[in-house]
């Protein structure tokens, strides 16, 4: 007896319409944001990437913020203030 | 009724379940064949279109819709008729206050409990009394299976990949129960969450496991609100986060008895159910080591009386009532409660 199953998945849908930022050649000058998930130990992690960072680079600037809550989304206006202020981003998560 | 998932061939009824197994689709457990058939009878009964989006989660950009709810209800053992409380649970769960993603996702390893209420309860078979939490029930088994079903194969939630519960809990099998609204001297749970009494619905709550209270000798209301409020101060569980409180028949009997309202209970567990800022420090729930005065600041479970919900189920014998931590330390998730739409 054949018997035909239906598949019980659902993929990710294609993000239409969202371009990948054009990329940095070197971080000179360029002003640096840092977001942090709220997590215990996320902004050590953070703190790291920015020294590392700032012993090869001359950065233009740095934005760091924090999210209200790990467990949530990054809330529109800190998106929009991040894509305003920062050529590049770097996000992370502790625990 | 046009179905558009894509269509597996397989060539008997065994090896179709082990054809879940062995694509991943299953909970750890067998499950029943999905066909064309079955799926279409369960979206009939549902009164919905395939393509009807139930549930949208956007951190991962996933589209749950009325066909693949049907599907992994078929999986889990539904019945036809209980797409509707399935239905209505998703939507719940979709509400941005429950914040899906982080609740099926965290390694607070939490799961969804799903409470019934209302005139559904019979007509669908649901226990609310004896075993409540446990095994015997299609309803309350299937339910809760099929949104464990849909958390795995619809939103990405799959162990070790996107779910990262460092322990997880056996609820995450299946976690509904319905109230046992007839035994209660008060409001039923979706009556104080503002629904009509003669509703249905279901409250969802990003849950741990529940935690038994035992308090059988002192036979007061007192007693009993000793025994919950120390569970609830529990440090392991400890947060602002928000409770439910399930309450054996026995139990709410002898709070009824004493002249208890359930307002004057929420208050009286909201007071008792603290800790003080040392113990919290000593138990490493709050960084930093234990300063003078420490022992004398206290903070309290919740963020007042109205983070405590009350339900009453459970069999007619037996001081046992149990507490359910949220999974949400804070605010990030909350219950959720809708009406079901039969």
């Amino acid at each position: 007896m054949t018997i035909r199953i239906l598949d019980p998945t659902v993929s990710a849908e294609e993000s239409a319409g969202i371009a990948v930022a054009k990329r940095v050649a070197d971080l000179d000058g360029k002003v640096l944001g840092l977001l942090h998930n709220g997590k215990v130990n996320g902004d050590h992690l953070l703190q790291q990437v920015r020294e590392q960072l700032e012993a090869r680079y001359r950065l233009g600037g740095l934005v760091v913020i924090r999210k209200s809550s790990a467990s949530r989304v990054a809330e529109e206006a800190i998106l929009d203030h991040l894509a305003q202020k920062c050529d590049v981003v770097v996000t992370a998560i502790g625990d | 009724m046009t179905l558009t998932a894509v269509e597996h061939e397989v060539t008997g009824w065994a090896e179709a379940v082990e054809a879940y197994f062995e694509r991943g689709w299953t909970d750890g457990l067998p499950v029943v064949p999905a066909t064309a058939d079955a799926v279409q009878a369960f979206l009939e009964a549902a009164g919905r279109e395939p393509g009807d989006v139930v549930l949208r989660e956007a951190t991962r950009r996933r589209s749950v819709t009325a066909e693949k709810v049907a599907i992994n209800a078929v999986m889990a053992g539904c019945r036809a008729d209980y797409m509707p409380v399935l239905l209505a649970a998703l939507e719940a769960m979709a509400d941005p206050a429950f914040t899906l993603h982080g609740a099926i996702t965290s390694t607070g390893g939490s799961a969804t409990l799903v409470v019934v209420n209302g005139p559904i309860r019979q007509r669908l078979g649901f226990n609310a009394g004896g075993n409540v939490f446990g095994p015997g029930w299609r309803a309350n088994a299937t339910i809760g299976r099929a949104i464990r079903l849909i958390t795995l194969n619809c939103l990405g939630a799959q162990p070790g990949l996107l779910d990262r519960s460092t322990q997880g809990h056996p609820g995450k099998y299946t976690y509904c129960i319905a109230e046992l609204e007839e035994e209660s001297p008060w409001e039923p749970l979706h009556v104080a969450r503002g629904l009509p009494r003669d509703s249905s619905a279901v409250t969802v709550y990003a849950a741990e496991g529940p935690h038994n209270v035992l308090s059988h000798y002192g036979e007061t209301a007192e007693a009993i609100v000793v025994a919950i409020a120390d569970t609830m101060a529990c440090l392991g569980s400890f947060s602002p986060g928000e409770s439910f409180v399930v309450l054996a028949p026995e139990h709410v009997q002898i709070l009824a008895r004493d002249g208890w309202t359930r307002t004057r209970l929420r208050e009286a567990l909201y007071a008792s159910a603290r800790r003080t800022v040392a113990d919290l420090k000593r138990g490493g729930k709050l960084a930093g080591a234990v300063a003078p005065g420490d022992d004398a600041r206290w903070v309290h479970r919740g963020q007042g009386p109205d983070d405590i919900h009350l339900v009453v189920a459970g069999g007619g014998a037996g001081g046992h009532s149990a507490f359910i931590p949220s999974w949400s330390r804070e605010r990030n998730s909350l219950a959720v409660t809708r009406e079901i739409r039969a």
